[in-house]
């Protein structure tokens, strides 16, 4: 008796783990975009805006009538599984989404690694992956043809940045490079590497930590003892928060400014270090700004309120690359008039059009080319700083920790 | 040797707090033979308790650490009385299981109940420090670090001097002798499961105010303090603090000295050692 409660009992907490299911039924009148999105597990804090941000646009797409299809109107129905934040996981929904459920089209996870692995699923299966989560040059070095990625590209995010110190006063010399070592991370630690030499920056201290570290003690120490100008760190959030906080423990700062490619953007990276989050650089490809019109949810700006109201806490560029991603579906199966996969996929290949999220077109190896706008906390609020040139005045260079 | 000093330093107060995680983990498995996989989960609850006794009460995080410490005793001898007794006598993989799947239900419903939203518990006093001799010493790391060796001592003295410790300590070593002598099983096991909680409850508390909490955190905590409870032996509470210790040092030179990418290997590689050299001490249990 007791073993057969056991047994039920581990069968209901299979039960608790098996992935929630958002969207409608498949049937032949739909259009049916697949993805395998972290709403639980270590990424689910990111993993969120691909989730709520396809579900908004297939929703809002469909009310303005759907996609026409050679004449037919169709709407678009939306399956997503919840990998918990397991790459492996999400290779085998991928697989599921194809073979089983016949989705006709997939969307992407967050993060550069699950996206690499992915991409591999769609490109056996030769079905177009719009993906708005993965940035890493490793994804579209491959000369796969059915991988399309909305995140600009990983190595320059350290770009804009870097154009940016150039002209600050004082002029930085020494430069930290603290990266993780995941897909993602590597490849921004490679293209800042190679922008910092191009710049003439001396490169001082440059660690490589593993993902998912907590404890960020000994590097922190080591990049004391060499005193740099600058810090630029790449990772995620989570690392990020734990590094900030161990900086200020040990008095650690460098002397001019540091900056981080992920966070900065985030609503709740701020609300989870208060005032410790000040002066902290970042960038974005995005902001909800007026100026950037759409034609499904007017601008960014309306978008940015609508999702709020909806979901709760405010997006940031994942949710908005995460729109864009169907955005690209609907355009180019009309364009396509066709839900063949090749077809459709030489229709993502060509699309050129203006949304929310900026300006969608792909480069011939399925990346999309979007500037960084250099950002910084200043008084809590995320304030636009630098993109080609000067757009609000920085806050530099940082003070100590004992002065703030 | 400034750097040296101060790697060391910091090794020693971060492997403080890891001998406090895996000091209840050590706990439970030595007195129940129950190896809890949901212990990290414990952990992260206690960060939550305290999160929101400091952000919600006004409570100091370090004033909240005993109220997340008897919240989670209770919940720990409740967890221990009404469903792990069930299966506390069976075969380990039983245990192994249902503690696996405590884990799944608790961090499932801390996302569901709190959010994937990261949180800090983030007092003013949180990121101040001293300098002694050129090494940085974080208060809030120092302050950790001393409950860390407080809570062990105190685990200590309990288990050596009371009457409910020495009980605890011979229904570990011998079950049928302490039953003659009057000892309850059940209720013991209840008190020691619901004593490793209330320590996780308090590094997790820790663990808030100089990391972050997600509901995921769990995990690696869970691998970690495992690796710990090995090193330092389930027998003594100082014993656990020594690992701990050994693997906050072994992890901040190896970050510093070969490569932070390294940590990992040489946490485990430590544990492989230690299995490979004293196989008695974890074997000798079973």
């Amino acid at each position: 008796m007791r073993r057969t409660m056991m047994v039920l009992a581990i069968a209901a907490v299979a039960a608790c783990k098996r992935a929630p299911e958002q969207g409608g039924q498949i049937t032949a009148s739909q259009i049916t975009l697949g993805a395998s999105v972290q709403l639980t597990g270590r990424l689910a804090n990111t993993g969120r805006y691909y989730g709520d941000g396809y579900a908004m646009a297939v929703e809002r797409i469909n009310e303005k009538g759907g996609v026409s299809v050679g004449g037919k109107q169709l709407k678009l129905a939306l399956k997503i599984l919840d990998n918990q934040s397991d790459v492996n996981l999400g290779v085998r929904q991928c697989t599921q989404l194809l073979t089983q459920d016949k989705v006709n089209f997939l969307l992407g996870p967050f993060s550069s690694n699950d996206a690499l692995d992915q991409s591999s699923v769609a490109e056996k299966y030769q079905v177009p992956m719009v993906q708005g989560g993965g940035a890493s040059s490793q994804i579209f070095s491959r000369n796969y043809k059915y991988i399309f990625g909305t995140l600009p590209p990983a190595d320059d995010y350290y770009a804009s940045t870097i154009k940016m110190l150039m002209k600050m006063d004082p002029k930085p010399k020494t430069v930290a490079l603290v990266a993780a070592d995941d897909s993602f991370d590597v490849s921004v630690a490679n293209g800042t590497r190679k922008l910092l030499k191009e710049a003439g920056l001396d490169l001082v201290v440059d660690k490589q930590y593993r993902e998912n570290n907590s404890d960020f003690s000994s590097i922190l120490s080591l990049a004391k003892s060499s005193d740099p100008d600058i810090l630029l760190w790449s990772g995620h959030e989570a690392e990020a928060l734990n590094f900030i906080r161990q900086a200020k423990s040990l008095g650690m700062s460098p002397k001019l400014m540091y900056a981080f490619t992920v966070g900065v953007p985030t609503a709740d990276f701020r609300k989870a270090l208060g005032k410790d989050a000040e002066y902290a650089f970042g960038m974005t490809p995005w902001l909800p700004s007026k100026d950037l019109k759409d034609d499904y949810f007017g601008d960014a700006a309306v978008f940015a309120k609508e999702y709020q109201q909806r979901f709760g806490y405010a997006p940031d560029y994942h949710a908005a690359s995460a729109i864009a991603d169907v955005e690209v579906y609907a355009k180019a199966i009309a364009a396509a008039g066709s839900l063949e996969p090749a077809k459709v996929r030489d229709a993502v290949a060509k699309v050129d059009f203006g949304s929310l999220y900026g300006k969608v077109k792909f480069q011939p190896n399925g990346q999309i080319s979007l500037p960084q706008t250099v950002i910084q906390i200043q008084k809590g609020e995320v304030v636009e700083i630098f993109a080609e040139d000067f757009l609000g005045k920085p806050r530099y260079p940082l003070p100590p920790w004992a002065k703030r | 040797m400034q750097l040296f000093a101060q790697i060391l330093v910091n090794g020693i107060l971060l492997g403080g707090l890891y001998g406090l995680m895996a000091l209840g983990m050590g706990l439970v498995w030595g007195v129940l033979n129950i190896v809890n996989l949901a212990h990290g989960a414990l952990i992260m609850l206690g960060g939550y308790a305290v999160y929101y006794l400091y952000t919600k009460g006004g409570i100091d995080p370090f004033a909240a650490l005993p109220i997340a410490m008897v919240l989670l005793f209770l919940f720990g001898y409740l967890l221990q009385r009404f469903l792990l007794n069930l299966i506390v006598r069976s075969a380990q993989l039983n245990t192994l299981l249902i503690t696996f799947g405590l884990d799944v239900v608790f961090v499932y419903l801390a996302q569901l109940l709190f959010s994937a939203d990261f949180r800090t518990i983030n007092p003013p006093y949180a990121g101040s420090n001293i300098d002694v001799g050129g090494v940085t010493i974080p208060y809030a790391q120092l302050a950790a670090f001393l409950v860390a060796i407080f809570l062990a001592a105190i685990l200590f003295l309990f288990l050596d001097r009371t009457r409910t410790g020495r009980a605890i300590r011979a229904t570990a070593q011998n079950l049928t002798a302490a039953r003659l002598y009057g000892v309850n099983p059940r209720r013991i096991y209840a008190l020691t499961f619901g004593t490793g909680a209330a320590l996780a409850g308090a590094a997790g508390g820790l663990y808030g105010v100089v990391s972050q909490i997600t509901p995921y955190i769990g995990v690696t905590l869970t691998a970690k303090s495992f690796v710990i409870a090995i090193l330092g032996g389930l027998d003594k509470p100082i014993g656990v603090i020594l690992g701990g210790l050994l693997l906050g040092i072994a992890e901040a030179m190896t970050a510093l000295y070969l490569d932070p990418t390294f940590t990992d290997i040489i946490s485990f590689g430590l544990l492989v050692l230690v299995l490979v050299a004293k196989p008695a001490q974890i074997l000798g249990r079973a």
